[in-house]
């Protein structure tokens, strides 16, 4: 188990994301829970849960874990063909997150991650200095979250000294939260 | 107590501005007057003709009180700057070496005592090419991105504080990604060497049967 951040809620948003499973024991009236309306749910039966309880219940036997689509060796070959050009939020939302909770499990993932995220985060850091183009508008939609608050931070900073220059430093302004 | 997103991640702009306002500038004082007694240390006296080292923020306000002119720092200077902006445009240089709230002291400068510094607007152009030209090389630096060190020297605090953020966060996630990594190597080399052992062990586990001090002594 990778270290968790307790209070980090993009860590546990990550964990909701859904893996497939293959059920072990026959549950009677739990039908409901996964994907058929019969009241009773067989071995062998196919589910996707969230994460956070398939790992649990991977551990105790009550079903098998599969890997998830996301990191698939098939996705995995695409992500390292051409990293800049994944839209990775129509992936997973949370997809560093996801892959870091799964890193134990699939001992491949960090590998991957890891030149993904290197080539990723300086076409962000990139597109951050340039500001606002039609160009970079394709690679921005399909940030991921962490991806894309690394881009806020960025442009944040990268605007502080002009706005420290123009004096607009010091005033006060409406939150993002309030204007929005 | 709830801070900015933007001051989670460094130093504010007024943050540097106020550090900077500590460092030392010469200044020749237009009147008399005898020495202060401040928190930081007596400043003066002030005797007409004579330069003095004060802090800036007091040169500032005696500026702008109209009891003092300001001497311009001698890497504040047309040639100076030209210098090492011509240098800083080489393919391949380092950074030159600044002062490291140059940003900081040359606004304020450039703000409040404007009169004193020769060629003010020359150097203000000059500052904006330098600060570009280094912009675009720490932009170059990203891709020696890994997640023990970063090497780039004569940084300014203004420059380190513009790409803190994204260095302190890619920093995070790589030794994440890396101490996973080794961890996944760890234990598949751990199995692999259990998986060795067992191999070496086979051939030889017959023979040793016979000749082992166990079956010698039962």
């Amino acid at each position: 188990m990778a270290k968790r951040s307790y209070y980090d809620i993009d860590d546990i948003l990550a964990g909701q994301e859904r893996v497939p499973c293959v059920l072990r024991v026959d549950l009677d009236g739990l039908g409901s829970a996964g994907s058929g309306a019969a009241s009773k749910v067989h071995r062998d039966a196919r589910w996707a849960l969230p994460y956070w309880m398939a790992d649990r219940l991977n551990e105790e036997d009550y079903v098998d874990m599969e890997v998830s689509p996301v990191f698939s060796k098939r996705a995995n070959r695409m992500y390292a063909a051409s990293p800049e050009s994944i839209q990775l939020r129509a992936i997973c939302q949370h997809f560093y997150q996801f892959g870091l909770q799964l890193g134990d499990v699939v001992p491949e993932i960090p590998h991957v991650l890891r030149s993904m995220y290197m080539q990723r985060i300086q076409r962000v850091a990139r597109t951050a200095q340039q500001g606002h183009n039609v160009e970079a508008l394709d690679f921005v939609q399909g940030l991921d979250k962490t991806e894309a608050r690394m881009l806020k931070l960025c442009q944040q900073a990268e605007s502080a000294v002009a706005d420290w220059q123009q004096s607009k430093a010091h005033t006060l302004k409406k939150a993002s939260v309030v204007s929005s | 107590m709830a801070i900015s997103s933007r001051q989670q991640e460094g130093f504010t702009m007024p943050e540097l501005e106020y550090m900077a306002q500590c460092e030392s500038i010469a200044i020749v004082p237009l009147y008399r007057m005898d020495r202060l007694e401040l928190v930081r240390g007596t400043v003066g006296p002030f005797r007409p003709p004579q330069k003095t080292e004060v802090p800036l923020w007091l040169a500032v306000m005696l500026k702008r009180t109209n009891r003092c002119r300001i001497v311009a720092p001698s890497w504040l200077s047309y040639e100076h700057l030209y210098k090492l902006y011509k240098r800083e445009e080489e393919p391949d240089s380092l950074f030159t070496k600044l002062p490291q709230h140059y940003l900081e002291i040359a606004y304020m400068l450039l703000t409040h005592a404007e009169d004193d510094v020769e060629d003010s607007q020359a150097i203000r152009r000059l500052l904006q090419d330098l600060r570009e030209v280094r912009q675009s090389k720490t932009q170059r630096g990203f891709e020696m991105l890994n997640p023990t060190q970063l090497q780039m020297d004569n940084l300014s605090a203004a420059e380190i504080n513009e790409i803190r953020p994204l260095f302190r966060h890619s920093f995070d996630m790589l030794r994440q990604l890396d101490a996973l990594a080794s961890a996944a190597d760890g234990t598949q080399s751990h199995q692999l060497q259990q998986l060795q052992q067992y191999d070496d062990s086979q051939p030889y586990s017959e023979l040793d049967d016979a000749f082992s001090p166990s079956s010698y002594l039962r």
